[in-house]
């Protein structure tokens, strides 16, 4: 059996309080009591009549502001509060929103909890407020650490240049005897060697702390050019290993394939990554290194033949001071170097396996607006 | 003569120390732990100033994020405020003067004072002299704060309750 009235402790239930407010402006507790209120204001639910609400909790006091002038009309309406806090003596808080209602010529204050779960709502953004304090924190320590790593590596560079220097004298003025050439010829390449993991360390931190500008267009390099010119640089190393690189365009040999960008930069780019194609490339087998024009931007890829990047590598690839599982003695900021600068003129740049088997190492670069 | 109440609303983005300045102003306590505030809090302090007594309703607003946006509606009827920056965060400041501008096309010219908290974290301090001298070039009230050791704390608020009573 039903009946066609509400029970009366229904809003009490949904902890929500009702109150009535009186000509005197003063307000009368309706009904059954919420829990909540009276662990907060145990007097009005003893008293229940000639009650101020704006007394106990101040923020109505503000509230009641926007409700007056709804109260002082006939029409039925209503308008929610924000949030507000109390705390009980004990140090509780207690999160809590008001809703000033017109219906049937009654002047009601509804007091409740916020319509979303408070608790959950607080422990959400407790979380997104930590864990964005604790990224601040992380980003702040691992700057100050690549401030700590860039002066050891520019301290470093001084001493290591004048034992370049050194060497370099002993070798071109003839002052070893000839059995010592070999090894002065050995410490001569590995400080070489040095100095070139050392430029691009610093190379990369000095990319990094520049502010991305747009490039100068008016200047594009030519791709075509550039990947012409280095892989003819390479040749000669290419051909000890009995490599040959080979090019793919779209146009033939005398198009152009201007992009945005910055030459010695770019050249620095496709080196690294021609270089790399190389240094994996099996004996006797091919690099390819393919231009494709796609409209707005023009993609570069290179492949090589080799072992290619295992799976769970790959995600790490373009960060910084990571090594291939081969570690052999590079820096590991190469890639990330491509990637910043790729990335600073408004392109993107990527890795995926190559039909040929191996690696095939990419990027696009926009093409100059005219 | 009655007691004058004035309302006076803290502002700044999450994580700067509003709920801690209040908390040792008002109860001269400091925890280390961080809670969020939703919403506001309200808490009140009465002082004595120059033999007349004010109350200072202090109005604890939650700080602004992308989670959590900040309420115009809780300003009304605002007599004055403390602008809080941290100045551990850099971004905090860019954050309280946006908030600043935004108080303004609320409220008006109102009092203000800018303060630039966690002073005792020297070795995380991220203001740099050239922040200090634009700030001063605007001839605002500024100070270094702590609410972690007390420092200046209550004497922003007096400031505000200075200028807040009449002559």
């Amino acid at each position: 059996m039903t009946s066609s009235t509400l029970p009366s402790g229904l809003l009490a239930s949904l902890d929500v309080a009702v109150l009535e407010r009186a000509e005197d402006h003063s307000f009368t507790l309706l009904g059954k009591a919420p829990p909540w209120l009276r662990h907060l204001w145990p007097a009005a639910v003893a008293t229940r009549e000639h009650l101020h609400p704006e007394a106990r909790f101040i923020f109505l006091e503000h509230f009641f502001d926007e409700a007056l002038p709804l109260w002082n009309q006939d029409e039925a309406s209503a308008t929610p509060s924000e949030m507000w806090t109390e705390v009980d003596a004990t140090g509780q808080e207690w999160l809590l929103e008001a809703t000033a209602l017109k219906l049937e010529g009654r002047s009601l204050l509804l007091l409740k909890f916020p319509t979303v779960a408070p608790e959950n709502y607080r422990e959400v953004l407790q979380q997104s407020r930590e864990l964005s304090l604790e990224h601040y924190r992380l980003r702040k320590e691992i700057d100050r650490r690549e401030v700590l790593l860039h002066c050891i590596v520019h301290d470093l560079s001084t001493p290591l240049a004048a034992i370049n220097g050194s060497l370099r004298m002993l070798l071109d003025d003839a002052l070893v005897p000839e059995e010592g050439d070999p090894l002065v010829q050995i410490g001569l390449r590995q400080t070489d060697k040095m100095r070139g993991m050392m430029r691009e360390m610093l190379e990369a931190f000095a990319r990094q702390a520049q502010p991305r500008q747009q490039p100068d267009t008016d200047e594009a390099p030519d791709l075509a050019a550039a990947v012409q010119e280095l892989t003819i640089g390479l040749t000669p190393s290419a051909t000890l290993k009995g490599v040959q690189y080979r090019i793919e365009t779209e146009g033939g040999s005398n198009h152009r394939w201007p992009v945005v960008g910055e030459a010695t930069r770019l050249e620095r780019v496709l080196f690294n990554l021609l270089e790399n194609a190389l240094r994996h490339a099996p004996v006797d087998s091919e690099v390819v290194v393919r231009l494709t024009d796609e409209g707005q931007s023009i993609r570069c890829s290179v492949e090589d033949a080799g072992k290619g990047v295992p799976k769970n590598e790959e995600y790490r690839l373009f960060r910084k001071f990571v090594q291939g599982s081969g570690k052999n003695g590079q820096v590991g900021l190469g890639l990330y170097f491509c990637r910043i600068t790729i990335e600073g003129w408004g392109g993107s740049i990527g890795y995926n396996p190559s039909p040929m088997g191996g690696a095939c190492f990419w990027f696009r670069l926009p093409k100059p607006t005219v | 003569m009655g007691i004058m109440r004035k309302k006076i609303c803290m502002l700044g983005t999450f994580a700067v120390g509003k709920t801690s300045l209040v908390a040792r102003f008002v109860h001269g306590i400091f925890s280390e732990k961080y809670m969020t505030t939703i919403g506001v809090k309200i808490d009140k302090k009465s002082l004595d100033h120059d033999g007349r007594p004010i109350e200072l309703l202090l109005w604890d607003l939650n700080g602004e994020d992308r989670f959590q946006k900040f309420s115009e509606s809780y300003l009304r009827g605002t007599d004055a405020y403390l602008l809080v920056a941290d100045g551990t965060r850099k971004p905090t400041l860019d954050a309280a003067m946006n908030l600043h501008k935004r108080a303004q096309a609320t409220l008006g010219e109102v009092p203000f004072v800018l303060l630039l908290n966690k002073v005792d974290l020297v070795d995380e301090w991220e203001l740099e002299d050239e922040d200090w001298t634009h700030l001063q070039a605007r001839g605002w009230t500024i100070l270094q704060t702590s609410a972690k050791t007390g420092t200046r704390v209550d004497e922003a608020f007096h400031i505000l309750a200075q200028q807040l009573v009449p002559p």
